[in-house]
């Protein structure tokens, strides 16, 4: 600290003092704190996904799993596509970065459009609301702000991808950029790898 | 500094490269066939009533994905190891609260069983 005074700089101007990017380890706390968060929503679903005496139909009564499994898959491609963007860009193929980053977030696009789709089908086909039972309850919530998360994945890197096709393309500060939003994106992913296998192919309607 | 060139040299030189993009091909392969299988057991499940097998095989499968993408994607396994031991001590002991959780109320059980 007297370094810092007696020189009027930082001797570390990228701003760490654990050997981590101070604004990466921020970005790692919070995906930490938005594990918490769907951990308590995924909790709140066990607790009630089978829990008799409501009027039906449960969530588990009217998945799709095979279209369900499709939406898994193309939100596990976009996981690759945005690693192959971070890539590209660390090799200073700006082209590359841009075709990868649009394809990482069309692909997100592709998988809201499905959960919309989902959402329609189950309310209106199917006449699951939000508040038919407690189980729809908590499918919707769970569901609908991991949904939310993507969205905001998705204008994050729509926002990259409109910097990159700028003059300049991605400067070495927004690359670090393009890494947390990077990591963003794959914890979506993984929540959802979650959500899939514990929501989707565990769940059981009460009997 | 490695943060601003992140598919240049890892935070911790003792770490090894990040992957190649034909090694991140192959994982999204291996994350794919992945879900395959865990889609093929719920469908077999149906049929031969595995129960508590079926349950168990798909949270490994799952966890497997979760690891994959967390060490390779992420690239957690590059980075530094405070930042290693931050998450995955975080990880168990949330886990462990939400395992509690669902056994004190019975959840886990009434699945086992």
């Amino acid at each position: 600290m007297s370094d810092l005074t007696h020189e009027g700089v930082a001797p570390h101007p990228e701003h760490e003092s654990t050997g981590v990017d101070n604004r990466k380890l921020g970005m790692w706390v919070f995906l930490s704190s938005e594990f918490l968060f769907f951990g308590a929503l995924i909790t709140n679903y066990l607790l009630y996904s089978n829990r008799g005496g409501f009027p039906s139909p449960y969530p588990a009564e009217i998945y799709d799993i095979p279209f369900t499994s499709v939406s898994s898959f193309v939100l596990l491609m976009s996981s690759l596509t945005m690693v192959l963007a971070h890539n590209a860009q660390g090799r200073g193929d700006e082209n590359g970065t841009r075709t990868w980053l649009f394809a990482t977030a069309a692909l997100g696009s592709v998988f809201l459009g499905g959960q919309v789709f989902e959402f329609t089908e189950f309310i209106v086909e199917r006449g699951m609301t939000l508040s038919t039972n407690p189980a729809a309850s908590a499918f919707y919530v769970l569901t609908g702000f991991h949904g939310t998360h993507v969205a905001i994945g998705v204008i994050m890197l729509l926002s990259l991808w409109g910097i990159s096709r700028r003059r300049g393309g991605l400067s070495e500060h927004h690359g670090l950029n393009l890494e947390l939003v990077g990591l963003y994106w794959h914890f979506v992913d993984i929540i959802w790898i979650v959500i899939f296998t514990v929501v989707y192919l565990l769940s059981v309607p009460p009997t | 500094m490695s943060t601003d060139h992140p598919t240049h040299p890892p935070s911790d030189e003792h770490h090894p490269p990040h992957p190649t993009p034909s090694q991140y091909w192959k994982i999204a392969v291996l994350l794919a066939v992945l879900t395959a299988i865990e889609v093929a057991l719920y469908y077999i499940d149906r049929q031969l009533e595995l129960g508590m097998i079926n349950s168990l095989a798909l949270l490994v499968l799952a966890f497997l994905k979760f690891v994959i993408v967390v060490g390779w994607y992420m690239h957690l396994r590059y980075e530094k190891s405070t930042l290693n031991r931050l998450f995955v001590s975080g990880f168990i002991l949330a886990g462990s609260l939400y395992l509690v959780v669902l056994v004190a109320l019975g959840v886990v059980a009434v699945r086992g069983g």
